[in-house]
């Protein structure tokens, strides 16, 4: 068994404070990066002029590219990877599994299927970029509750029985999605490409409000769970002898985290690797306690993702990288250098 | 304090227990043998809440576990399986202090009065030395004392525990059973366990009761059980029971088949 040494008190600190730094740095990253060359200062006078502090120093387009279409971009990034972060460890800890996250239950399969239909089906009209989010978010939800119908009803269920099911309703939704996909026009294949691979690039303020509700709300429920989670770790039966009502938590929690990410992959598409790296990032630096994973994953995959998308948006310029390749390229090798790292250090 | 009234427990179409009328008084301990496959495990679980009756009702201070919500049920029964999950990077005394979850709650952090307990817990459990420890570091004698830590932090009349010496050496097996003991006489602690070393239940245990086959063969003083020629039936071996200054030991013979 790999022993996991308790962290310090003082490296919890240490870690939280860097998470804080790294998170002022993406929103700085967010609102500076970009084509078109606007000093930070110039930006900070124009944030400060906006409270009633000094007079602005922008142009209006200049104006307009920081507050109109940077911090949007910057704000959803963060909600998005907020989101998925704490989703992805809030269902590594309800499943007990390395592996878990929302798309495992259908999330992402639902969305592709609902995504498609919108793009496939609807392509000609204007009404597309309407229908996408609205049938993605269907689908997601349609997927996650059929997965709960089939493997979370029965009493004698377990988590591997909700994870099979999920596979089971992943493969028939990812299946009818091929094939619509399949079906259709080379153009609307494209589309549905960048979709699936997710983007920040639509962002706006629009967008902001319709996912901030979902996200603050279902956030707050997962990271209100870490003691949960915590107590959850030595099984299902010993928690229920410890008082825990394991199976309305579950459904409780799994609601939660699901239902935020569908969300959020209905605006963004499909971010791949997020609710995977980052939690088990912060796991790596802080220990296996969830009440101190899921306040940190928040910030981490807030700063994590805006920081990604400014990589994306910056390395080809003028065109634009996938989000979801960035986090890949990113995380990846982030993840592996800690783990090295971890193994060192108790060895 | 312990009722069950005609339990019969099921999966899908077996009948792992049937039946069974069992009254457990205060401040006393009760051991269940049986070979594998008795229902043991099962009845225990049962016992803790966490099984449901097929039918019957099992009552435990005169609560019936089924009617009751999980959290007031583990004010009243704490629960020690066989095989406990210690999960890595949680330090002892946060595992220790899992058992006062019940009273505090899942969404507030433990009052002063479950710091207490906890601590009174690891003191009694000569604990301390461990507490800044990963739980999943320890070795077998100290994970079992650190898991009947949390039972005990549950601070319930009534604990269940499954097979709690599996895996210990000897001296270690004695330590845990002296420890349940002590509870026992002075904190008037209610135990009903399951037991698989017969000599083991006859030293500490007041009462046995013997399973076969999910249902109850003979109950009665540990001294009576062992020497009742049942025993060898449900264990299908031949068992000699010598007396060894006072204390009943019970050897198997060798050369039989069984049933």
């Amino acid at each position: 068994m790999v022993q996991v040494v308790p962290p310090s008190r003082r490296r919890v600190l240490v870690v939280t404070f860097l998470t804080v730094a790294a998170t002022v740095v993406a929103v700085f990253c967010g609102l500076v990066v970009g084509p078109t060359s606007i000093a930070a200062s110039r930006i900070f006078g124009d944030a400060l002029s906006h409270l009633g502090l000094g007079h602005s120093q922008l142009s209006a387009l200049q104006s307009t590219i920081v507050w109109q279409l940077r911090a949007p971009r910057m704000v959803l990034g963060m909600l998005a990877g907020a989101m998925l972060a704490v989703a992805g460890g809030t269902y590594q800890g309800v499943f007990r599994n390395p592996l878990a996250d929302p798309y495992l239950l259908g999330v992402a399969a639902g969305a592709g299927l609902g995504a498609t239909l919108a793009i496939v089906d609807i392509s000609t009209a204007a009404l597309t970029p309407v229908w996408t989010p609205l049938l993605a978010f269907a689908g997601a939800m349609v997927a996650v509750a059929l997965t709960w119908l089939i493997g979370g009803r029965s009493l004698r269920s377990t988590p591997a029985t909700l994870v099979l099911a999920g596979v089971a309703v992943s493969a028939l939704f990812t299946s009818a999605q091929t094939f619509l996909q399949q079906q259709s026009s080379t153009q609307s294949i494209a589309r549905v490409y960048i979709w699936l691979l997710g983007s920040l690039a639509s962002a706006s303020w629009h967008s902001v409000l319709i996912v901030l509700p979902y996200v603050v709300i279902c956030a707050v429920v997962c990271v209100a769970a870490g003691r949960a989670l915590d107590v959850m770790s030595v099984g299902d039966d010993e928690a229920r002898s410890l008082g825990l009502s394991v199976r309305s938590l579950r459904l409780v929690v799994v609601a939660a985290s699901s239902l935020g990410t569908a969300a959020i992959v209905s605006v963004v598409g499909l971010i791949g690797f997020v609710g995977i790296i980052v939690p088990h990032i912060v796991r790596l630096l802080v220990g296996t306690s969830y009440r101190r994973i899921l306040p940190i994953s928040v910030l981490f995959g807030a700063a994590f993702l805006v920081l990604a998308d400014t990589a994306a948006r910056t390395v080809m310029a003028p065109s634009e990288l996938p989000l979801g390749v960035v986090t890949a390229v990113i995380g990846a090798p982030v993840f592996v250098v800690i783990l090295s790292l971890r193994r060192l250090g108790s060895s | 304090m312990v009722a069950l009234e005609g339990l019969s427990l099921r999966a899908g179409a077996t009948t792992l227990v049937r039946d069974i009328t069992l009254h457990v008084a205060g401040g006393t301990w009760c051991t269940i043998v049986g070979p594998n496959g008795a229902g043991k495990t099962s009845l225990v679980a049962a016992v803790a809440g966490l099984r449901s009756p097929a039918s019957g009702s099992v009552r435990i201070d005169g609560h019936d576990l089924t009617e009751i919500h999980e959290r007031d049920r583990a004010r009243l029964v704490a629960y020690v399986p066989q095989h406990p999950e210690v999960p890595a990077g949680m330090r002892v005394e946060e595992y220790v202090a899992l058992g006062r979850v019940a009273f505090h709650g899942v969404l507030r952090a433990p009052s002063r009065r479950d710091r207490e307990v906890v601590e009174g817990v690891l003191d009694r459990l000569e604990l301390n030395g461990f507490r800044e420890r990963d739980s999943a570091s320890l070795s077998g004698g100290e994970r079992q004392r650190m898991v009947l830590a949390r039972a005990l932090a549950q601070a319930t009349k009534v604990v269940v525990l499954d097979e709690p010496t599996t895996g210990l050496d000897v001296r270690h097996q004695m330590d845990i059973l002296e420890l349940l003991t002590k509870e026992v006489a002075e904190c008037g602690l209610t135990v009903v366990a399951t037991l698989h070393d017969l000599t083991l239940a006859a030293l500490f245990t007041d009462r046995l009761v013997l399973l076969d086959r999910g249902e109850v063969r003979c109950d009665g003083p540990a001294h009576d059980v062992v020497r009742s020629a049942m025993l060898a039936e449900a264990y299908g071996t031949p068992l000699r029971v010598v007396d060894v200054d006072g204390s009943d030991v019970v050897v198997p013979v060798r050369g039989h088949t069984g049933r």
